[in-house]
């Protein structure tokens, strides 16, 4: 929640990425043409735009987790891939992802434990990761014996556990009700504030971007591209009253409009194709 | 109350058995049966008693052979499967050919395998107790080592996991519950495949051979043998799922049930 300092690296910086899936086939698709995005230290950016969008796939280049055709991305100052095997990011998912076979502390231990941690430190960091998001008294329970919500705030726990200075998550609040959702909302905001986390976010949801963010990133499908960026400017101590405000339901229908706009092409498009 | 749960799981299916066992004896004294047709349940239990230790030693051979044939089994079907889940293209050639293999009645191969042994030799049967477990454990291991949630294999390239971490953290105790469902498959059709494969000569020294040379001569001490059969059959599967709630947290569930969504 924190202004960018001119001279801090970014968390993220993509630039002029695209990403081409089975180039040269009948099967070809454009899934991201000419990115540039950028995240700051500190700073909350959310990706929002329709299925298909391309908005997971900018995710997914961003962590190495698939790499780009075309242009450059890079994260807190590295190429990605350096900044992959460096752990410079915590990710976390729509599907919470836990290994059922562990334990939830030793669940959370997992990223430490691939980066050669001793058992002490690691159990010790696990734990505090779990006091973070509330869950302290589950460590020795399993993953199946918890809520939807609660071993989502495991994920987050375990994607927080190496202190990483950027969080990259996908929908990870998707399969939640609006009760639990709006209160990991809450906690997250909490959280990185607390640790001071960048963080880059993909959503559907308009509320929750507004919520979240301090700026939100418009995106429109086929091909894959970033349309508007919306500035959030409604401070950083967010609190429940701040989805009453004024101000709050302005951001909404601006992004709302935004996303609108391509959906109005959409329709004249298919209106356009009927006539024929 | 877990006792009384204990007890409704117990006393159905043992009233259902007293009863049946009690029809069987009743129909047998109405029909006027004869014993070479259906010998009485306490005739069978006579013969069964009379001759428990020629029962014993039968059974201790036929399940040696099933015992061998599961342990070779495994570690083949595991380590192969492995392999498989390490070389694509082979996975891809052997692992149809594994899944075809498990669904036609290999059993019949033993008299081809006793041809390529002594008469007396136990080597055709443990073979094809060997073969018959192999395949059920190959196809289900390595679906466990290829079946990995999508997410989890996310999250540890994230993590820059190696080759090796990704299999010790991901894809062994992935495929462990598949490991238990194939024991808990192949350890009763080993015990199967033990006692057929004598069917088809060799010496006469286990269940399946006794209830062959009883079935004309002594059919009370056949049903005796089957009897013994059943027993040997019930042990190996109570075995499997024994170390399967002793090795896996519990969970209640097979593969694939209850995700953690």
């Amino acid at each position: 929640m924190t202004e960018v300092g001119a001279s801090a690296v970014p968390a993220v910086e993509v630039t002029g990425a695209g990403k081409v899936f089975n180039p040269g086939t009948t099967r070809q698709v454009d899934a991201l043409v000419a990115i540039d995005l950028h995240v700051g230290p500190g700073e909350f950016v959310s990706l929002i735009g329709p299925s298909g969008c391309g908005k997971s796939t900018l995710l997914r280049l961003v962590a190495n987790l698939i790499e780009p055709t075309s242009g450059s991305v890079r994260v807190n100052g590295k190429p990605a891939p350096q900044a992959r095997l460096d752990q410079e990011y915590g990710m976390a998912f729509q599907q919470a992802g836990l290994f059922e076979w562990r334990s939830v502390v030793k669940n959370v231990e997992l990223p430490l434990e691939l980066k050669g941690w001793d058992k002490g430190p690691r159990r010790q960091r696990a734990m505090e990761m779990l006091q973070l998001v509330k869950l302290g008294d589950f460590a020795e329970h399993r993953p199946w014996q918890l809520s939807g919500g609660m071993q989502q705030r495991v994920a987050i726990a375990r994607a927080l556990a190496a202190h990483p200075p950027l969080l990259l998550m996908d929908e990870p609040f998707g399969a939640l009700d609006e009760m639990t959702r709006e209160h990991m909302q809450a906690e997250l905001l909490r959280i990185c504030g607390e640790t001071g986390t960048s963080v880059l976010f993909v959503t559907h949801s308009i509320p929750e971007a507004v919520y979240l963010s301090d700026r939100v990133v418009v995106m429109s499908p086929r091909p894959g591209q970033i349309t508007t960026v919306v500035p959030v400017d409604l401070g950083s101590d967010r609190d429940l009253d701040t989805r009453e405000d004024a101000r709050f339901f302005e951001k909404v229908t601006e992004v709302r409009e935004a996303l609108r706009g391509h959906e109005v092409d959409e329709l004249e498009l298919a209106r356009g194709i009927g006539d024929v | 109350m877990t006792v009384r749960r204990l007890l409704w799981a117990v006393i159905p299916p043992l009233v259902f058995g007293v009863v049946f066992i009690g029809l069987w004896e009743l129909a047998i004294a109405v029909f006027d049966w004869k014993p070479y047709f259906l010998p009485r349940p306490t005739k069978i239990w006579g013969q069964f008693t009379d001759n428990i230790d020629l029962v014993r030693s039968s059974a201790t051979v036929s399940g040696g052979n099933a015992l061998v044939g599961l342990l070779v089994g495994t570690v083949l079907g595991v380590g192969v499967s492995f392999l498989l889940m390490r070389f694509r293209l082979l996975n891809d050639m052997v692992n149809p050919l594994a899944v075809a293999v498990n669904a036609v009645p290999i059993i019949v191969l033993v008299s081809v395998f006793s041809n390529m042994f002594s008469v007396t030799s136990e080597v055709p049967r443990r073979l094809m107790a060997t073969l018959v477990v192999y395949f059920i454990v190959l196809v289900n291991v390595a679906k466990g080592l290829r079946q990995v949630d999508r997410a989890h294999l996310e999250l540890l390239r994230s993590y820059a996991a190696s080759p090796v971490q990704v299999l010790v953290k991901a894809r062994i105790p992935n495929a462990v519950p598949y490991l238990f469902t194939a024991l808990k498959i192949s350890a009763p059709a080993a015990v199967i495949t033990a006692f057929v494969a004598e069917y088809f000569g060799g010496s006469q020294n286990g269940l399946g051979s006794r209830i062959t040379s009883n079935t004309t001569a002594n059919t009370a001490a056949a049903w005796a043998y089957v009897l013994g059969a059943c027993l040997l059959g019930l042990t190996f599967y109570l075995v499997s799922i024994a170390l399967e709630s002793i090795t896996t947290p519990k969970r209640g569930a097979s593969p694939g049930g209850g995700t953690t969504t």
